[in-house]
């Protein structure tokens, strides 16, 4: 069929040139590929023999690609010699036969030397440079193997710090222009048989309320969410580029398939008509937008843009988005890295960031949980460094430092701002400036002002680690004095983590066993309300069933 | 009173309902476009004022429950369909000649069956508008994950291949009685024996035959006893609804279902125009047992289930197990169900208990009892899922006016079909009246025909 055109593949001139183009797109060189491709068929014809092939290319390849993983000569020989042994064994019994069947199998070799020529190629579009072998092998779906590798939104929940007064549910509803009752974000007290009350942060940390365990329930944007697997549209997906997974409300049919097989029931449904109407939708704090599209629309790796931002329309499932609008930069850079409860949160208790990378302070919160709440703590309490050079003179010593009133420092915030400095130092880890990396930046302030103080006191004498309560200085003593002052959290954990969702939400304090309950928490839903888009202004609901057996036909109060 | 039939079966009967016209059939019909009609009205303000009409609401925060009756009839109608397609290939593939009088009317139970199934899917839809935009147009994707799109896949699979089943058996029948068929319908007649020549009948008894073989292998596999149950039972966290048990309990509620289903359309047949001697009281006797078979099956594997959670399973299976053994709706469908179980038994042992009015009583208590089932097994799984944090979970759910209206509105769409169906073409097949008389209208062993079948 095609052998009047000049092409060396089968399907002709046309698929070819196809192919070319696939591989222009990439960064990896075309010429290359197409080189590879065109020997690759000769293999399959047999002009060529596949240890051949593989030898020619190895050099390319491994400058191309930084590593090779098809089988060299070296490789290929010593596979034959091992299979030598029973091969040629089995091969021998057929006599004449054998060299018959064994050129079928070089054949056979060479057919599926081509095809993963072919594979390496197909991988390279997708923008990976490995040839096979790669990802991390927790059973991802297509769209997972694509995702971002630098790139994961998540949170870092400190329980213990969370005293349950609401502020995020309330900045939640107001940012998303929510219908009473559509807690994408929902805080709630529980009792545990196995717990007999709460377990706060330490006195001296903001946050926390002993009477009561917490837990704060945004969607926990799983790595394998059982919601986007079950979608029969793709309406529910994940964001290849940074993990979030969104609903497109332009897609959703609305069979609810995803709130059924969530096992956090972080879904909510728009039964009726939403309460704002989309050309009311004009962002957060008044700041008004002429096109709602802006804050409702985010933005995709390709270029496109998809409605997943905001209340759903009529019809459609929506729940907690962890705010793609914030992330794509549309309402400003100083909320990328940000989210709308991270932002309300008074004592600080939700984490948001890149679970990927160690700066964040979804990470450093989660990893140095004690550090990050004293640096939390502290960060309004330390003096810049301007002031201290200031106020300090040559000479001067704790004493002075601490009796100074401009200063205004105790012999508590100094020891934790030298604990801070000796374990960063440890750490030796930067903030960077692509995202909010609040933690990482508060303890470089604090180390600003803790190595201007040492320019005048010298902190690391034996007196003053004693009187600092460090020890000998070393970085355990430093974190012993930080836990002491933080508190050390009973434990951290990931909601039903044994049944494989990988969820990206971490939490610090109590975990709610199999027969926690929720109970009346400290702050009562219906006396937090929240002001709207449109400016209606309404109060948090906890049930919604109540609101939604309005709008039942027949409704008879009766239930199965 | 045992019925005695002598006579024996000619065209004119099966031809008796197409060319009749009845004030009752009238009657009838006129009952079932209202409930119909009464329905799509309902349907209607659900669209106009979205699916807040229902019962219907969020798990979780919210203590609703996500899906309810309209998914609950859903797979009932899908197991009715299902198990009706089964009994008309289990007939022709083993050999049951004794049913073939009621083949064709378990195959027409399918196209029903699936045809409400289908217009459930669409009406608990929040947005059915974009069931072909959004649906299709991800299929190639979607079809590798999604637990509902394979069974959008299967239902549109089966209905291909019940319709032409259904489609080839009828040009054999048609072809035959033309002449006494309404020359009304004629353009249809012509259009549905396109080509035909009576050099195709070994052919399609062919065909059939091995449609007839893939129902019988695909049941298991992928009809009732796979993906239907697969859509709850894959779920990581909602151990109401988790556990291999659901495959055959869902295949034997399907078969219960849809053999209650055909004894009551058999019977309302047979009624409306005397087919004592084509529906004979032998096949309400035969498939009465295989009732009782099939919901031995199920009360078995129900005890399964329910003794795996109670009996130490772990808290979350526990706490579902133990709320389903304790839910009013669940002991009184168990205890119907059981009870035709131990009136069937008793039959079995002492015919003279047998009566058609008894098996049709049965039948509807079954149906109940499956429906009731199939429900209630959709809400359980909200009311306890495994994370049971919620101070709203359990949360409450009732279906609403227009979702009980759904019931009567699929039911109404089914004997509409029925009723229509019956006008056009035989619902008994030509082959089994004539395999009655003894006769073989085609490629038979000739030790068969000798040997007249009639039970007497």
């Amino acid at each position: 069929m095609s052998t009047d055109d000049e092409s060396f593949h089968p399907l002709g001139q046309e698929w070819e040139g196809e192919l070319e183009n696939m591989l222009d797109d990439t960064e990896y060189d075309t010429d290359l590929g197409m080189q590879m491709a065109q020997d690759a068929m000769r293999v399959t014809k047999g002009e060529l023999s596949e240890a051949e092939f593989h030898e020619m290319y190895h050099d390319d390849v491994m400058e191309e690609f930084g590593e090779d993983q098809r089988p060299t000569q070296e490789a290929f020989e010593a596979a034959q010699e091992e299979a030598k042994g029973t091969v040629s064994r089995m091969l021998s019994a057929f006599d004449g036969d054998g060299e018959e069947s064994r050129r079928d199998v070089m054949k056979k070799m060479g057919v599926g030397a081509a095809t993963v020529g072919m594979g390496a190629f197909g991988s390279t579009i997708d923008g990976k440079p490995s040839l096979a072998g790669e990802g991390e092998g927790h059973g991802g779906s297509h769209s997972q193997a694509e995702q971002n590798e630098d790139l994961q939104w998540g949170m870092t929940i400190d329980l213990e710090r969370c005293d349950g007064c609401l502020s995020c549910m309330e900045a939640c509803a107001s940012e998303n222009d929510l219908d009473q009752g559509v807690n994408w974000m929902y805080v709630m007290a529980f009792e545990d048989e196995l717990t007999s009350g709460g377990s706060p942060a330490p006195d001296n940390i903001v946050g926390g309320t002993s009477d009561h365990n917490m837990l704060v329930r945004p969607c926990q944007h799983c790595t394998d969410a059982p919601c986007e697997k079950v979608c029969p549209t793709t309406a529910r997906h994940t964001r290849d580029k940074d993990g979030l997974v969104l609903t497109d409300y332009d897609v959703c049919i609305g069979c609810r398939y995803c709130q059924v097989a969530c096992p956090y029931g972080v879904n909510y449904f728009q039964w009726d008509e939403p309460d704002v109407a989309h050309e009311d939708i004009n962002g957060h704090d008044g700041a008004e937008v002429d096109d709602p599209e802006e804050i409702t629309h985010a933005e995709y790796e390709n270029g496109t843009e998809r409605w997943v931002d905001s209340r759903s329309p009529r019809g459609t499932m929506s729940k907690c988005t962890m705010c793609p609008s914030m992330q794509d930069g549309r309402q400003g850079e100083e909320r990328v890295g940000t989210t709308a409860c991270e932002r309300a949160c008074p004592p600080d208790a939700i984490q948001f960031g890149n679970v990927k990378d160690e700066r964040s302070d979804a990470s450093q919160h989660g990893e140095h949980p004690s550090k990050s709440r004293a640096i939390i703590e502290i960060s309004g309490d330390v003096p810049d460094p301007e002031t201290i050079d200031a106020q300090l003179s040559e000479g001067d010593d704790l004493e002075a430092v601490l009796g100074n009133e401009e200063l205004d420092l105790n012999a508590e915030v100094v020891s934790i701002m030298k604990a801070v400095q000796i374990v960063s130092e440890e750490e030796g880890l930067e903030p960077g400036d692509e995202e909010n990396n609040t933690i990482l930046e508060g303890q470089v302030t604090i180390v600003e002002s803790v190595t201007a103080l040492e320019e005048y006191v010298d902190l690391e004498s034996e007196a003053a680690l004693t009187e600092l309560q460090l020890g000998d200085g070393e970085a355990s003593d430093a974190n012993a004095r930080l836990r002491e002052f933080a508190g050390n959290p009973s434990s951290k954990f990931k909601l039903l983590e044994d049944i494989g969702t990988h969820p990206n939400i971490t939490y610090i304090g109590q975990e709610p066993g199999p027969e926690a309950e929720q109970v009346e928490g400290p702050s009562e839903y219906s006396d937090i309300s929240y002001e709207r888009s449109d400016g209606s202004e309404v109060d948090l609901v906890d049930k919604r069933q109540e609101i939604l057996d309005e709008g039942t036909v027949g409704d008879v109060g009766w239930s199965l | 009173m045992v019925a005695v039939s002598t006579k024996l079966p000619t065209e004119e009967d099966i031809l008796r309902p197409i060319n009749t016209l009845t004030k009752k059939y009238f009657i009838l019909y006129g009952i079932a476009a209202l409930a119909l009609l009464a329905f799509l009205v309902g349907w209607a303000y659900q669209l106009q004022k979205g699916l807040i009409v229902t019962g219907l609401g969020d798990w979780g925060s919210g203590g609703g429950s996500t899906w309810g009756l309209y998914i609950g009839a859903f797979i009932w109608w899908v197991g009715v369909a299902h198990g009706g397609i089964i009994l008309s290939a289990a007939v022709r593939l083993l050999g049951m000649d004794r049913y073939m009088p009621i083949a064709r009317l378990a195959e027409m139970t399918t196209i029903g069956g699936l045809s409400a199934a289908g217009f459930y899917i669409l009406v608990h839809m929040g947005r059915p508008d974009r069931m072909v935009t959004s649906v299709l147009g991800h299929y190639h994707i979607t079809v590798n994950n999604s637990p509902l799109v394979w069974d959008v896949t299967v239902i549109t699979a089966y209905f291909v291949l019940s319709a032409t089943y259904l489609g080839l058996t009828l040009r054999y029948d048609v072809s035959r009685l033309r002449d006494d068929l309404p020359d009304m319908f004629e353009p249809v007649y012509k259009l549905m024996t396109i080509g035909y020549t009576e050099k195709e009948d070994e052919v399609i008894d062919r065909m059939v035959w091995w449609l007839a073989a893939a129902v019988i292998i695909m049941a298991p596999l992928l009809l009732h006893g796979g993906v239907i149950p697969w859509l709850f039972a894959l779920l990581p966290a909602m151990p109401a609804w988790s556990g291999g048990i659901q495959g055959p309990m869902f295949l034997s509620i399907a078969l219960m279902s849809a053999i209650s289903g055909v004894m009551i359309i058999s019977y309302a047949f047979r009624r409306a125009y005397d087919w004592e001697h084509i529906i004979t009281d032998d096949i309400f006797r035969g498939l009465l047992l295989w009732l009782g078979f099939f919901t031995l099956l199920f009360l078995w594997f129900q005890l399964q289930s329910v003794l795996n959670g109670v009996f130490m399973g772990p808290l979350a299976s526990q706490h579902a197990a133990e709320a389903k053994m304790a839910h009013p709706a669940y002991q009184v469908a168990m205890t119907l169900m059981f009870g035709t179980l131990v009136f069937i038994f008793l039959q079995g042992i002492r015919p003279a208990l047998f009566s058609k009015k008894r098996a049709l009583l049965a039948s509807g208590i079954i149906l109940t009892g499956t429906l009731t089932e199939k429900i209630l097994f959709v809400v359980e799984g909200f009311l306890h899922p495994t994370f049971d944090i919620y101070a709203a979970t359990p949360g409450t759910y009732f279906p609403s006016l227009i979702e009980w209206l759904s019931l009567a509105g699929t039911a109404g769409l089914v004997a509409l079909l029925f009723l229509n169906l019956s006008k056009l073409v035989p619902v008994v097949e030509l082959h089994a009246v004539e395999h009655m008389r003894g006769e073989h209208g085609h490629d038979e062993d000739d030790e068969h025909a000798t040997e007249p079948e009639v039970k007497a």
